[in-house]
């Protein structure tokens, strides 16, 4: 039940003390390029570099990594493979009409159509993961105000992701004595405990929000919030490697936009 | 002993439908002392400690802080809030930021404190409990006693007089627990005035100035703590245990020895009573002697090369700082709970000690010895340990 969170590695990753907005630059130029190409040379070149990044400098555990990756990748196969199967083109290597209206073909174009959904899939995700690894959330907030996000909404933020760990490590608790008791053995009773999971944590939930306002209450809260100081300055070294990454992206996509696989 | 800080006259506290919970309490408490509540589960002592920064407000009766009584407009109650520091017992309800720097932060920046001070007043509190390099981790990584330090910045930050601490060892190790007492200790030496309210009697008992026995929400006993502990019917009505050198001692007198009349609060005046019963003599050869090293006085000892020449003697750690620093240095301590007690022990033994100490606790040291010699008519050294000493006091 309890697994590792997100959060949690990215809290503890090897690039924690790189300066925020040099990561945020690689993830989200990471992303922009992908979008921005024609092709799948740069997507691909963008996922492998990034992955190699989070492996390597961010010393993120191979297994964890694959295990995270492969959610997005499943929903990707499936997306494509339709795709693929429904796109039309000029050169059909094999088409099958079942129905008046729908017809299934592989087409040269759809392939490399696939092919290229496909990689910007994996250049996207692997930047996303790459903030979201390297990027604790608590870092982000002060990117966040910095970016004049509503003072409301990042107060917010901020007590809300504090609160999810606390409600968590309670429905853990809870859960737990309800295997203990033998909560989930059949369909009926899984059901029957989980409704009463729900309402425990709600519950608990509740009174938690209520130590809230008292907490704040005792030590004077006037409607502020305080803001973590930004982390290290921006290093050359690491803002160069940053730099080199995207200009090397960004020569892909303009130099192979009319490359295709097939 | 200073003059009052916090004083309760005749206050009841009704919940809303609920049974009275405070049923006609007075009591004062002294700028500087360390005061305990003591009582069962539902003896009102949670529902007291609220009051007491104002955020529950009594049905009748008064509370006054330095002789003016409490008064509960906003603008009140912030500057009662700042003066009256409350920590929780669950940590976790009051940590409320992602982050350590910012949950310490928050009652700073609250009472309006520049960035500048604001950097300036989390650093201090970080390290008065020795959490510095703790600022950008986020609560739900540290551990219990960690979190309860947090909690404990968190309030120091706001730099308040009185401190009140529900229950400050519930849910810790032992060790823990010792350390965050230590640490109330340390706060109390630099003057500020510590109310915790526990059940765990054989902390209380030594730390203690006062106890305040409670029992359904009326004060049973108000007084020393050999006094309010000493009292088997009492301790049996208020569902709490005697402590146990308490009992050792009223044991041996029963059994018709001659014992002093101070009763025993630490091991080290237990068998100072044991020694006088029956051996009318506190040392068994020449005493040894006690060295300080103070950790915050800039210095040119080799804590090291000290260390390599006096291999056998044990090492304790008085104060956060100290604690920190032999961390750092990678020092073992021997000792890290009643310290000056047990190097006194040793001494008694004829061996020697070092004591890494933070600043502000050397005077407390040279005073306890001091008095355990005059009552006691031995002389133990206590030492500084300076660059001179460092060569020259190598003794076998």
């Amino acid at each position: 039940m309890y697994e590792e969170l997100l959060e949690d590695i990215a809290q503890t990753n090897g690039l924690r003390e790189v300066n925020t907005y040099t990561k945020l630059a690689a993830g989200l130029g990471g992303i922009l390029l992908c979008l921005l190409s024609a092709t799948c040379v740069a997507p691909l070149f963008i996922a492998i570099a990034l992955s190699l990044a989070l492996l390597i400098l961010a010393r993120i555990d191979v297994k964890t990594y694959v295990k995270i990756f492969v959610a997005p990748v499943i929903f990707a196969v499936f997306s494509v493979s339709v795709i693929i199967l429904l796109a039309g083109g000029e050169t059909v290597f094999w088409s099958w009409q079942p129905l008046s209206w729908l017809s299934l073909s592989f087409t040269r174009e759809g392939i490399n159509e696939g092919i290229f959904v496909f990689s910007r899939i994996l250049g996207g995700t692997s930047a996303l993961l790459f903030i979201a690894l390297t990027t604790p959330m608590t870092d982000l907030f002060a990117v966040m105000r910095r970016a004049r996000f509503p003072e409301e909404v990042l107060d917010l933020a901020m007590i809300i992701y504090r609160t999810i760990f606390l409600i968590m490590s309670h429905l853990v608790l809870v859960y737990r004595a309800q295997v203990m008791r033998l909560g989930y053995r059949t369909i009926r009773e899984s059901v029957h405990s989980y409704a009463m999971l729900c309402g425990a944590v709600f519950i608990a939930s509740w009174e938690s929000g209520e130590d809230l306002v008292r907490a704040m209450e005792s030590r004077c809260y006037d409607g502020k919030f305080a803001v973590l100081g930004e982390g290290g300055p921006v290093s050359l070294r690491s803002a160069f490697t940053v730099l080199c990454f995207l200009m090397i992206s960004g020569i892909l996509v303009a130099t192979t936009r009319h490359i295709t696989f097939l | 002993m200073g003059h009052i800080i916090l004083e309760a006259r005749d206050i009841r506290y009704r919940y809303p439908r609920g049974p009275e919970a405070i049923r006609g309490m007075s009591f004062h408490v002294r700028k500087g002392e360390k005061v305990s509540l003591v009582g069962p589960n539902g003896a009102g002592k949670s529902t007291l400690l609220l009051m007491f920064n104002g955020m529950i407000r009594p049905d009748s009766g008064t509370i006054l802080i330095d002789n003016a009584p409490m008064r509960y407009d906003r603008a009140s109650l912030r500057t009662i809030r700042k003066r009256v520091g409350f920590v929780m017992q669950n940590p976790d309800r009051q940590i409320i930021s992602p982050t350590v720097f910012q949950d310490v932060a928050f009652g700073p920046t609250n009472l309006g404190f520049s960035d500048r001070e604001v950097k300036d007043a989390v650093e201090n509190a970080l390290r008065l409990v020795g959490l510095s390099g703790f600022d950008r981790r986020p609560p739900h990584q540290l551990s219990g006693g960690e979190k309860k330090r947090v909690a404990i910045a968190g309030v120091l930050a706001m730099d308040p007089d009185i401190l009140v601490f529900d229950e400050p060892t519930s849910g810790l190790d032992p060790s823990g627990s010792e350390d965050i007492m230590e640490l109330l200790d340390e706060l109390n030496q630099q003057g500020k005035t510590v109310i915790i309210s526990t059940h765990d009697i054989e902390l209380a008992y030594p730390w203690a100035d006062r106890a305040i026995l409670l029992l359904n929400g009326k004060i049973l006993q108000e007084d020393v703590p050999d006094v309010a502990f000493g009292d088997p019917e009492l301790v049996r009505k208020a569902r709490l245990s005697m402590p146990t050198l308490l009992e050792l001692y009223c044991e041996l007198e029963r059994r018709g020895f001659a014992l002093p009349e101070r009763k025993p609060r630490t091991v080290l005046d237990m068998i100072n009573v044991m020694d006088r019963a029956f051996r009318n003599k506190p040392c068994y050869t020449e005493p040894g002697s006690i060295t300080l090293f103070d950790v915050d006085a800039p210095s040119e000892v080799d804590l090291h090369a000290w260390r390599a020449s006096n291999q056998e003697v044990p090492i304790g750690g008085m104060g956060t700082r100290a604690k920190q620093y032999a961390s750092d240095m990678l020092i073992s301590l021997d000792f890290t709970y009643g310290v000056i007690d047990k190097c006194i022990l040793k001494a008694l033994l004829g061996e020697d000690s070092l004591i890494l100490i933070t600043g502000s606790m050397v005077k407390r040291v040279h005073d306890r010895v001091e008095e355990f010699c005059r009552e006691n008519r031995v002389t133990i050294q206590v030492t500084m340990l300076t660059p001179a000493s460092n060569s020259g006091e190598s003794r076998p």
